[in-house]
């Protein structure tokens, strides 16, 4: 079964790569511990994202804000009750991302398409604005939040995350949950008539995709040092986990990862080589990709047709 | 109450420019269902031409506002014609993410040229004001909400009356149709397009007369061009002119009561409860 | 008095317009009722009304002692009755099979049902309206014959007691609707109450117990078919009153 869950060597590729990744530790080398960190993470958010945006269809532009949620989680217990424990922090952080996606997703998921769209990156820089003028949660300034002496727990913690991510992810699609999301990708009118509670699904698969982007801010705030709304609320944050769906096969399983996996390592080649305009040529990376694959290379692989077939999907949305 | 009047003049003021910013957001919704998240970097565009106009050849930005229109529009042409084009049929997260990327290169091509230390433009005129009643009025803005109202009002004449203008209005109603009676539909969309960011780009170079210059500038007015148009109707020029309006007075009390920090946070409440409330905006047409 | 399906009183307005006016009809369980009427005589408007996708300005239908109007839609299935639709829109990413899955999933048996259950079941169905041989394709590969079996399946795998086919014969040749009568017939005899609306007279009258006429919105006649379909006034709701005025004169000897 290709489709729900995308193709399947894809699939074994990926937790492959995944388990490797797992090894990275004992190279000794902090910059390459802190390179797949930030992959697992930038995977992470893209699990997250998959799921209201590819699976549900719903275009999320916003999900960072549930990131942010995480972050400010492990920051305020640190500051508060000067606790660090991550598995804490980790559950604590899930707990009101979801509380938070539950309460507005009611009204917010009423809302379609570009509606949706701007509504969510509305909520993101709401949020952002309202923390900053928070002085219980550090305001402007943030918070510096102590690591653990043990930092190689961040790297595991994430990988943690990551791979639950996406072992629920490929859970849920295969699920009745799973069929119920796209459903109502497909046609929400047509799902209600055969028995689906829109509503109540697009917000169980906003607040799933709440908790998983949490979670990554959880660790992340732990193992960054410091907290304040621009680095909890980043616009990198925001669209690379899109991107990265986007490039590695929207609505399948690997594709989130896939995507992290190659993105990371073009922005990386982009930034040892040309570290002044690295932003620009990202730019155009992401011009390319959506030009280019508009629904992902796991999708490519499964195109009829060979190079004709794909060059003939590319005229395919033109007037 | 003389605070209230002032406020409610400055939102006006601002309102106007709002307006044309709208108007150039609403035409790319309205007629090609695309959301330009680049519709600021146009705007920050037209603000950076004025200032080079005037730190080069002292050209008061009046009258760089045609200048500013004619390049942005001939930018904004190119690149619908040869780039969005391709995908401007897709699903909303193709075109959506296609424009941020764009977005991001127009920003960052401005950052290497012009770093990102902030610029400003002084004229003669700058600082002058003149009192209506209670009120301070600085005579830019007030100036720079005549001319926002003059395009507004050309806009409109030329849409409904123009041979271009009226198979524009066709083509929004059924693209097919259209096409099938000899309407150039890329050439058209490629106008719409480029009429977008000329509109964008004139609003930038009034801009630039009261504000300060900084490659990210343009980044806030998507999401205010958007509450624009969904507060006051989509696809018309009146929508887009109350929208500005009434979004310029409405930020203008929310800064004034609810502090300055919280802009976001104001266009997010008053667009969920346009959306919630009457999500056609106070001109728009109801749909079926 | 039919305490199975009751239409009591029913009208919709549009506007200015009265697509539905004191509609009032019961439905035997285990019939086929034929509802047929000329184009805009109300027939698809009352079906959405059954089948709660409307709710009708006054009146109101009772099935089962509930009132489908207090039945948020995606629940109505839940209660027992299902529909096709005219404009038939498939989940076009998906295959065939898992269409009429996502049907078994959540219709009125599929709280209890697995996903392995509701995939066994969606195979039964596929077979039964006869597409098990391109279960495996995607919906949006089908020809338009194959997707109003698919929709048949689809509205099948939700277990109704009642089932409303809007139209499922249109466009289909001389063959295809021998073949369409038949797998109604044979859902009929699985107990499956029917309301079909067509236009085809010769297939309705030949698996219809009872057939509504509607025009303008009003019931006209009720029957058994071979009364219904030579009554005058429904000759003259199809064709015209000039028709029938030269009809009746034909008729009456000089």
């Amino acid at each position: 079964m290709g489709g729900i869950t995308g193709n399947a060597v894809a699939l074994r590729v990926s937790v492959g790569i995944l388990v490797l990744l797992a090894f990275v530790p004992l190279l000794h080398s902090s910059y390459d511990e802190n390179l797949v960190r930030g992959v697992l993470m930038f995977a992470t958010l893209s699990f997250g994202w998959n799921l209201i945006g590819g699976y549900t269809g719903y275009v999320s532009f916003g999900n960072v804000v549930f990131f942010g949620i995480g972050c400010y989680t492990t920051a305020a217990l640190w500051q508060h009750w000067h606790q660090q424990n991550v598995v804490l922090s980790v559950v604590l952080a899930m707990l009101v991302a979801v509380v938070f996606a539950l309460v507005l997703g009611i009204p917010i998921l009423r809302l379609r398409g570009h509606y949706f769209a701007i509504g969510t990156l509305g909520i993101a820089l709401a949020t952002q604005e309202i923390i900053a003028n928070v002085d219980w949660l550090g305001a402007g300034a943030g918070f510096p939040v102590r690591p653990l002496d043990a930092y190689l727990v961040y790297f595991y913690a994430m990988w943690v995350v990551c791979a639950a991510s996406m072992l629920a992810t490929f859970f849920i699609a295969r699920s009745k949950l799973g069929y119920a999301f796209v459903a109502i990708r497909e046609n929400e009118e047509a799902a209600a008539v055969l028995g689906v509670d829109a509503t109540r699904y697009k917000v169980i698969a906003w607040a799933i995709s709440a908790a998983m982007a949490a979670a990554a801010g959880a660790v992340f705030a732990g193992a960054n040092g410091f907290i304040d709304p621009p680095t909890a609320f980043a616009t990198d944050d925001n669209v690379f986990p899109v991107v990265m769906a986007l490039l590695g096969g929207v609505g399948t399983v690997a594709g989130p990862l896939i995507g992290a996996l190659i993105l990371t390592a073009i922005n990386e080649t982009l930034w040892s080589h040309f570290p002044q305009i690295h932003t620009l040529f990202f730019g155009a990376v992401i011009v390319l990709v959506v030009l280019f694959l508009p629904r992902g290379l796991l999708w490519l692989l499964n195109t009829r047709g060979g190079w004709k077939g794909f060059v003939r999907t590319l005229g395919a949305y033109r007037v | 109450m003389q605070l209230f009047a002032q406020d409610l003049v400055n939102g006006i003021l601002v309102g106007g420019i709002f307006a044309v910013v709208a108007l150039g957001f609403s035409l790319v919704w309205g007629i090609m269902n695309i959301i330009n998240l680049a519709h600021g970097a146009f705007v920050m565009l037209g603000a950076y031409t004025a200032y080079v106009l005037f730190s080069t050849w002292h050209i008061d930005p009046f009258v760089s506002v045609p200048v500013g229109f004619v390049l942005l529009f001939a930018l904004g042409y190119g690149i619908q014609r040869w780039v969005i084009n391709w995908v401007v049929r897709a699903p909303l997260l193709t075109p959506f993410l296609l424009t941020f990327g764009l977005s991001l290169l127009i920003i960052n091509v401005v950052l290497v040229i012009f770093h990102g230390d902030t610029r400003g433009i002084e004229t003669a005129y700058s600082g002058s004001n003149f009192s209506l009643g209670p009120v301070t009025v600085a005579w830019t803005k007030l100036w720079t909400l005549v001319v926002a109202l003059a395009i507004t009002a050309v806009m409109h004449v030329w849409l409904s009356t123009s041979r271009t203008g009226r198979a524009i209005r066709a083509m929004a109603m059924d693209i097919d149709a259209a096409q099938l009676s000899g309407v150039r539909v890329s050439h058209l969309y490629a106008i719409v397009f480029g009429l977008g960011a000329g509109l964008a780009g004139a609003a930038g170079v009034l801009i630039s007369l009261s504000y300060s210059l900084q490659p990210s500038m343009g980044d806030p007015f998507v999401i205010t061009a958007f509450v624009c148009c969904v507060l006051g109707g989509l696809g018309t020029v009146q929508g887009a002119l109350v929208g500005g309006l009434v979004y310029g007075v409405l930020g203008s009390f929310g800064a004034q009561y609810i502090g300055t920090g919280l802009q976001d946070a104001v266009a997010l409440v008053v667009l969920l409860i346009v959306l919630i409330v009457r999500p056609r905006g106070i001109l728009g047409k109801a749909t079926a | 008095m039919s305490e199975f399906l009751s239409i009591q009183n029913v009208s919709m307005y549009f506007g200015g317009l009265h697509a539905l006016e004191d509609v009032s009809l019961e439905v035997e369980r285990g019939s086929v009722l034929g509802l047929i009427g000329p184009n805009g005589s109300g027939k698809t408007t009352l079906m959405n009304v059954i089948s709660g996708v409307y709710k009708p300005n006054s009146g109101g239908v009772v099935f089962a002692g509930k009132r489908i109007a207090d039945v948020p839609t995606y629940a109505v299935c839940r209660l027992g009755i299902a529909r096709t639709f005219q404009v038939v829109k498939p989940f076009a990413n998906l295959t065939v099979r898992e269409n009429v899955a996502v049907g078994a999933m959540y219709g009125r048996e599929g709280g209890r049902r697995s996903t392995r259950a509701s995939f066994e079941r969606a195979q039964e169905l596929c077979e039964i309206v006869g597409l098990s041989h391109v279960a495996g394709r995607l919906a949006s590969e089908l020809t338009v014959p194959s997707r109003k079996r698919l929709e048949v399946a689809k509205a099948l795998a939700l277990d109704p007691e009642v089932l409303l086919l809007d139209e499922v014969m249109a466009g289909l040749n001389a063959t295809e609707v021998d073949e369409a009568v038949h797998l109604l017939r044979t859902v009929n005899e699985r107990g499956v109450t029917l309301i079909v609306v067509e236009h085809l007279m010769k297939a309705i009258a030949s698996i219809s117990t009872t057939i509504v006429v509607l025009a303008e919105g009003k019931k006209i006649a009720q029957g058994a078919p071979a009364d219904v379909l030579a009554s005058p006034e429904v000759v003259e709701a199809y064709l015209g009153s000039r028709y029938a005025a030269r009809q009746r004169q034909r008729e009456t000897p000089p």
